[in-house]
């Protein structure tokens, strides 16, 4: 699988030397002089190395704190695709969308390209050379060391953790005692703060949804962006494996429909900041019908006012609806979670408390709620601790702001003025990868290769270590930071000798030998290390936590949450799943991902509640400007019913000023109008702390979606099943007469299982699609022309429950690769055709275009290349040399990675056997956290897909039609009441 | 024409009528032609846009895949069926209307054809390889679909266009005699005198060209029915709800009928005054034609209404759930356009005092080809926006490049008809003067 990556750059470098110019550049990036313009094969592939077959490297994903562990395809010396590893305990070989983009990180056409430097002549920033950058860093810190002014620098980093963690203290130290600063723009310090209260311990524990049957969540948005969401979308997907005719059940109580509100079973439409009342409330009824395990007796006090009728007038929930929750959270294996930023408001640490409470009196301590794998987020700064940061630097207090992997200004809110203050320091550096908002104010920019082209590690939890190893040698003149931390130091004459090595790998080698001595004393280290990179990481051991509730928790105020403002809406900004803190808005796959409940691309949009846009005259696109205040944004409606009449919402994560092509000036910053506010007992930010006004003066302009029908009407595509219904239901075998011969497939019968009631509507599958078939992006004004290239679409449905409030239903739509297809016989030249494998085949080079067979798709799913797309340098790096690249005028559509089908057959052939269940996975099903995909090949009996495919829930879309499709949908279960 | 008009007519006086019309070109006729070439040039640069740039250029939104170059394609196939209808049927049935006026439509019915035939073309996506619709031998050993209606186009209009040309060009012969014998400039006599194929007027040529005639016209009268029956298939073979309706065949054929006989009389009424043929295009011809046109309009009519009802009465959400999208949603007001044009506006063709009435003709013709053009648009678009998947509806929208193409083909279509009415006799000389009463013995020639 992997190798030791250094010694491939040298065998690569000699290539270069050969003259085998041509890949030999795209592998060297741009260490090489020569232009790429020929295609020459390998006269001398480096050993290991057979063109056409792929390389995979372990590594760890950074694009979130949760670290997910990732397997890379490297083809030809270029990383093409990203896959979850099995392997690694955080996410179990699942991935989510931003996972996927890293590669649009990777490949960015806006990435700086090597370093730069501000010339004060020309008031610009001119690139320089990685020695003279260095030169000029270490002269700046010697400097400084002279004057004594060591200790001002700060380095302000996003979490880290591991060896790098490690490195930035000692030569911080070494360079004068200066002080490193994480910061990430969600750092859950209510979540800390609570449990310091409750047991003494400032820290984020491990919350296992795979071991609850019933998970309450709080606003907790678990399956988007919350703590570790692919971890807990694995969790998710064992809950809502429907066994004995039954499955676990997620209750979301938020004021919004988010999408992990809508993957709930059932969703509690509370009123904003009352999170709070409704656990203590569902406390109060556990411990007073004695359903309580643990500690009732003390925390009996705590409680004792929130009686459920009270509670219900304050939250807006029914009192019997409290009483239902509490007997199911008692009753079953349960886990109560909260602290979603979008709820983070002036009381959240009360609000936490009171979850924390909850758990406890069931006894979930040491069983769905861990102390003993505690997150490393939990060494974070605060929120707090920044902003003196802001004002020592405002105070001109900082020589030097070292910036990495951070962008402040974007993600602080404007009162605390981060810019001001940044121009005040001295010299800034930053390490960034993007010419972003904090970057722009640096004089020195050394760019970081991204964690696809570099050595470390990341530890997300204390059980796990993973290793981030380069999948590629730098696409562009960027270098590792480690490497230049090191250099730096070596060039300073104070801090020469505190390091014994001059290279990042070798300083993560010598700290992993304390590791390899520590988890397997006597194993040599070079074994030990190519195992470690192999696998990706190491598991430690952990002693179980012993956790003892702290009397402090009796004197915690639950006060009511402040609003600021006196305006009549609540104004909820939450961390959109695409773009997390606006990191993800610079990759056009997550531009184009759909948003999974509005479907809406490339720009924000504010959701508002239908009577409220009767009263305000508005309808879907028409702008509306919300103002508190701080300020005022101006933004598109978007009306639906999953918001309640007195809250509006917007997606935090665009609106960027600068950050590339992508980014620049889309969508609004709802930060814009928040107040620089905190919660004082945590100190951590109040996301949700101001109430707003809106108005509209009715300008108007199409909210460009994916898919503008919001019902089915009655037609009943995306089917769901009442639980009670459940133990009686049977698959509707019934098939029409046949006037044709049954086709006859030899050997493979290629067939697809999607399970609804696991399909969160996160998208992951629908970028890994991009990623594998060279889909091409088109950009806002295609797609409002409803030209997107989405082979794989997650359709999504509103209903209405038995109580008449609002459901949603998602509905993963791919080409169902009919057996009975109809858009076969209507294109005139043979361009589509059947295979004896049973796939719809696609030929491209045949295709006139006539596009008669997307007329007579059922289902809709063909794509036609309108215009011959553009993949901008060196966003084309990233194509897969399998599948190929599109012009215009050709149809195209799902194959179901045919590509990925005709590589198992080959090893297949080779081994004198035939592609057994496991052996390949579509790029879809493999990306897929939640596991609701499956694919392989109904002709084999015990296969899975053969098995789910008669399963009870199963059906077909549009059976009636009679186009046999090859994908058997299960029916998502719906619980009828909690 | 009545017994007295005939007494004023000689043979002489009919030739000389219909030669004076290829006199050479007045400035009206410039005036009309001019404009028109630029038309085909401005949808001639709209298309190799089109090619270079890529199909994204017209106003196609998925699901909508065929828009208005399919709808003229269909448009235009339909008003070539009349023409047909005129020459070839109602010869056959000996219908004494159709004589002044079967040239012109038969004229019509090739121009229409040829403007058909670019649309295939057209809305291809790789326009340039549009010849492997063409059952062609090739070292790939490739074969088109014969399952495909597309396929069955490209034979059906193929095999339309021969037969026309052929027709109408046979049918001509003793017309160009005629005219070549009158003609004296020397570049127009020889051009003349090739295309009349040494036509001397004997009576074995006479007797052999009749034959011939009548041979090409029974070919031709299946062709009516089987042509646009093949084209309607496009649509009736498809599973989209809108479109797979058995009743499609005899629909789109009345509805040719019906509309190329409302282009017939569009053209001619201009056509008559201008070259003052009021006496040879009579009210007569304009009466049977409308009567055809009531009895054509009558089956559309009937059509429309076993469709919307039966898509009411099948109780499929997906064939109810279109009739109601195309009744209230937002191409609404095209369907109910497309309804009054076709429904409610021939209906004072009914009465006699208007049948008579040029001015009510031609404004009533013209109603029905814009109806009959939104009729077919209707079909197409509104079908393919509200089909199975509420998920992947979304309508259509018209570009400039459709509309500049659109145009271009009206003006390729109108081009060669100018060209015609000035080359070619555009009114029988020989038929007409078979109904003449025979001259008596040392009367007029």
């Amino acid at each position: 699988m992997s190798d030791d990556n250094k010694s491939g750059l040298k065998r690569r470098d000699f290539l270069k030397l050969l003259g085998v110019a041509g890949t030999t550049a795209a592998v060297t990036g741009g260490c090489s002089s020569e232009p790429v313009n020929q295609l020459i094969p390998y006269v001398i592939p480096p050993d290991k190395f057979i063109p056409g077959i792929p390389s995979y490297f372990a590594s760890t994903c950074r694009e979130c704190p949760a670290g997910c562990g990732l397997i890379v395809k490297n083809r030809e010396g270029r990383a093409i695709k990203v896959e979850g590893n099995p392997e690694a305990p955080v996410n179990m070989g699942g991935t989510c969308a931003r996972g996927q983009a890293s590669l649009q990180g990777l490949y960015n056409p806006d990435r700086i390209r090597s370093p730069l430097i501000y010339k004060e002549e020309t008031a610009r920033l001119a690139p320089v050379g990685w020695e003279k950058a260095e030169k000029a860093l270490s002269d700046k810190i010697s400097t400084l060391i002279e004057q004594g002014k060591g200790d001002r620098i700060v380095y302000l980093s996003n979490n880290v953790s591991g060896t790098f963690r490690d490195l930035v203290d000692k030569w911080l130290k070494a360079t004068g005692g200066g002080k490193h600063y994480s910061y990430e723009t969600f750092s859950h310090e209510p979540i800390r703060k609570a449990n310091e209260i409750l047991y003494g311990k400032d820290v984020i524990p491990s919350y296992r949804i795979e071991n609850a049957d019933f998970v309450l969540s709080f606003g907790a948005d678990f399956l988007e962006t919350w703590l570790s969401p692919v971890n807990f979308s694995k969790g998710f997907s064992k809950l809502h494996t429907v066994k004995n005719d039954t499955t676990g059940k997620v209750i979301q109580v938020e004021p919004r429909m988010s999408v992990t509100a809508a993957s709930a079973d059932k969703w509690v439409q509370i009123r904003p900041g009352t999170e709070m009342y409704l656990a203590l409330g569902i406390a109060n009824v556990i411990i007073n019908k004695g359903w309580a395990k643990a500690n009732a007796g003390l925390l009996a006090g705590v409680v004792s006012t929130y009686t459920p009728s009270k509670v219900s007038t304050i939250t807006d929930v029914p009192a019997e609806t409290i009483v239902q929750i509490a007997k199911g959270f008692s009753e079953n294996k349960s886990l109560a979670i909260g602290g979603g930023a979008a709820y983070t408001g002036s009381n959240a640490t009360q609000t936490q408390v009171a979850v924390n409470i909850l758990n406890h009196i069931v006894g979930n301590v040491g069983n769905t709620v861990d102390y003993s794998d505690i997150l490393m987020i939990s060494n974070l700064n605060s929120y707090q601790e920044i902003a003196e940061l802001v004002n020592k630097m405002n105070k001109g207090e900082v020589e030097m702001l070292i910036v990495h992997n951070t962008n402040p200004v974007f993600t602080l809110p404007p009162g605390l003025k981060v810019k001001e203050a940044i121009s005040k320091v001295t010299d800034v550096v930053s390490f960034s990868s993007f010419m972003d908002e904090t970057t722009e104010l640096a004089s020195l920019i050394m760019p970081d290769s991204t964690f696809l082209e570099s050595w470390g590690d990341y530890q997300p939890t204390q059980k796990y270590v993973g290793i981030i190893q380069p999948v590629m040698s730098p696409v562009f003149n960027t270098k590792q930071t480690g490497d230049v931390l090191l250099s730096v130091a070596g060039n300073i004459d104070s801090a020469k000798g505190s390091f014994e090595v001059d290279n990042y790998l070798d300083y993560l080698k010598n700290s992993w030998k304390k590791v390899a001595r520590y988890v397997s004393p006597g194993e040599n280290f070079d074994s030990f290390w190519k195992k470690t990179l192999e696998k990706g990481g190491v598991t430690f051991h952990l002693e179980p936590a012993q956790v003892e509730l702290s009397p402090s928790v009796m004197n915690v105020e639950f006060d009511e949450a402040g609003f600021a403002g006196n305006g009549d809406m609540y104004f909820i900004t939450y961390p959109s799943y695409r773009f997390y803190d606006g990191s993800g808005a610079n990759r056009p796959w997550l531009q184009e991902l759909p948003e999974a409940l509005s479907t809406s691309v490339w720009d924000s949009f504010v959701e508002i509640h239908p009577d409220t846009a009767k009263k305000l005259g508005v309808r879907t696109g028409t702008y509306v400007d919300i103002k508190t205040d701080q300020g005022s944004i101006r933004t598109q409606a978007f009306v639906y019913e999953g918001i309640r009449p007195d809250t509006i919402a917007v997606p935090f994560g665009l609106g960027h000023k600068s950050f590339g092509r992508y980014a620049e000036g889309r969508g609004v910053n709802p930060l814009d109008i928040l107040p620089a506010s905190s919660d004082s007992l945590s100190g951590g930010f109040t996301w949700f702390s101001t109430k707003a006004n809106i108005s509209s003066n009715g300008d108007y302009e199409l909210l460009v979606r994916i898919q503008y029908s919001e019902t089915q009407d009655d037609r009943e595509v995306a089917q769901a099943v009442n639980i009670k219904d459940l133990p009686a239901l049977e698959q509707d075998h019934e098939e029409p007469p046949e006037f044709y011969h049954e086709r006859e497939y030899p050997t493979y019968r290629w067939a697809m299982a999607i399970d609804l009631n696991k399909c969160t509507g996160c998208g992951a599958c629908v970028t890994a699609c991009f990623a594998e078939n060279n889909l091409p992006v088109v950009g806002k004004e295609q797609v409002a022309k409803r030209r997107e290239m989405h082979w794989l679409r997650i359709e999504r449905y509103f209903d209405k429950d038995t109580e008449g409030k609002l459901e949603t239903k998602f509905l993963p739509m791919l080409c169902q690769q009919c057996g009975n297809a109809p858009c076969e016989p209507v294109c005139p030249v043979y361009a589509t055709y059947h295979n004896q494998e049973g796939l719809n085949g696609m030929v491209y080079n045949r295709c006139v275009g006539t596009r008669y067979c997307s007329n007579n798709c059922t289902y809709k799913v063909r794509r036609f290349n309108w215009f011959t797309y553009k993949f901008p340098e060196p966003l084309n790096w990233q194509l897969n040399p399998d599948v190929t690249v599109r012009t215009k005028g050709v149809m195209e559509k799902c194959t179901f990675c045919v590509q990925r089908i005709k590589y198992a057959e080959d090893i297949a052939k080779d081994n004198n056997s035939i592609v057994k269940d496991g052996d390949m996975m579509t790029a879809c099903q493999q990306a897929c956290a939640t596991e609701a995909i499956t694919f392989g090949n109904l002709l084999e009996e015990g296969s899975m897909v053969n098995e789910l495919s008669k399963n009870k829930r199963g059906y077909k879309v549009l059976k009636e039609i009679n186009t046999k499709p090859a994908i058997t949908y299960l029916k998502k279960v719906k619980w009828d009441k909690v | 024409m009545s017994q007295n008009e005939n007494n004023s007519f000689t043979y002489s006086q009919v030739t000389n009528d219909v030669v004076r019309m290829l006199e050479k070109p007045t400035y009206k006729w410039w005036a009309l032609f001019l404009p028109t070439l630029g038309f085909v040039g401005i949808g001639m640069v709209c298309f190799f846009y089109q090619v270079y740039t890529g199909l994204g250029v017209a106003g196609y939104r998925h699901p909508v895949f065929w828009g208005v170059y399919i709808t003229n394609f269909v448009f235009w196939v339909g008003i070539a069926h009349s023409g047909t209808l005129i020459s070839a049927i109602l010869y056959l049935f000996r219908a004494r209307f159709r004589m002044s006026i079967y040239r012109v439509s038969e004229a019509m019915t090739v121009f229409a054809v040829l403007t058909a035939g670019l649309f295939p073309i057209i809305h291809l996506g790789r326009a340039w390889n549009f010849y492997w619709l063409f059952p062609y031998p090739n070292q790939r050993e490739l074969w088109i679909n014969f399952k495909s209606p597309l396929v069955w186009d490209v034979f059906a209009v193929s095999t339309y266009l021969t037969v026309s040309s052929v027709f109408f060009f046979v049918g001509m012969i003793p017309d160009i005699a005629a005219v070549r014998d009158k003609v004296t400039a020397v570049p127009r006599k020889i051009i003349y005198t090739i295309l009349s194929l040494g036509w001397k007027g004997s009576h074995w040529e006479w007797l052999h060209y009749s034959r011939a005639y009548l041979y090409f016209a029974a070919l031709a009268t299946p062709l009516v029915l089987s042509v646009h029956s093949v084209v309607s298939w496009d649509f009736a073979m498809a599973n989209v709800p809108g479109w797979h309706s058995t009743i499609f065949a005899p629909y789109f054929v009345a509805g040719a009928i019906f509309s190329g006989l409302a282009m017939v009389i569009t053209l001619t009424i201009p056509l008559r005054k201008i070259f003052r043929l009021e006496n040879y295009i009579t009210m007569d011809n304009y009466d049977g034609m409308a009567k055809l046109i009531l009895f054509t309009g009558g089956i559309v009519t009937y059509s429309y209404a076993t469709e919307i009802l039966l898509s009411w009465y099948t109780g499929s959400p997906f064939e109810w759930g279109q009739t109601y999208y195309r009744m209230t949603g937002p191409y609404a007001p095209l369907f109910w356009t497309m309804i009054f044009c076709n429904v409610v506006a021939p209906i004072p063709l009914w009465f006699k005092k208007y049948r008579s009435n040029i001015k009510v003709l031609f404004i009533i013709s013209l109603l029905i080809n814009i109806g009959m053009w939104f009729e077919r648009f209707n079909i197409i678009t509104m079908s393919l926006s509200h089909e199975f998947e509420p998920g992947a509806w979304g309508i259509y929208k018209i570009s400039w490049v459709e509309a500049g193409i659109t145009a271009g083909s009206f003006a390729w279509f109108f081009m060669f008809f100018l060209i015609f009415i000035k080359t070619l006799p555009a009114v029988s000389i020989a038929e007409i003067k078979e109904i003449l009463p025979v001259p008596k013995k040392g009367g007029n020639k």
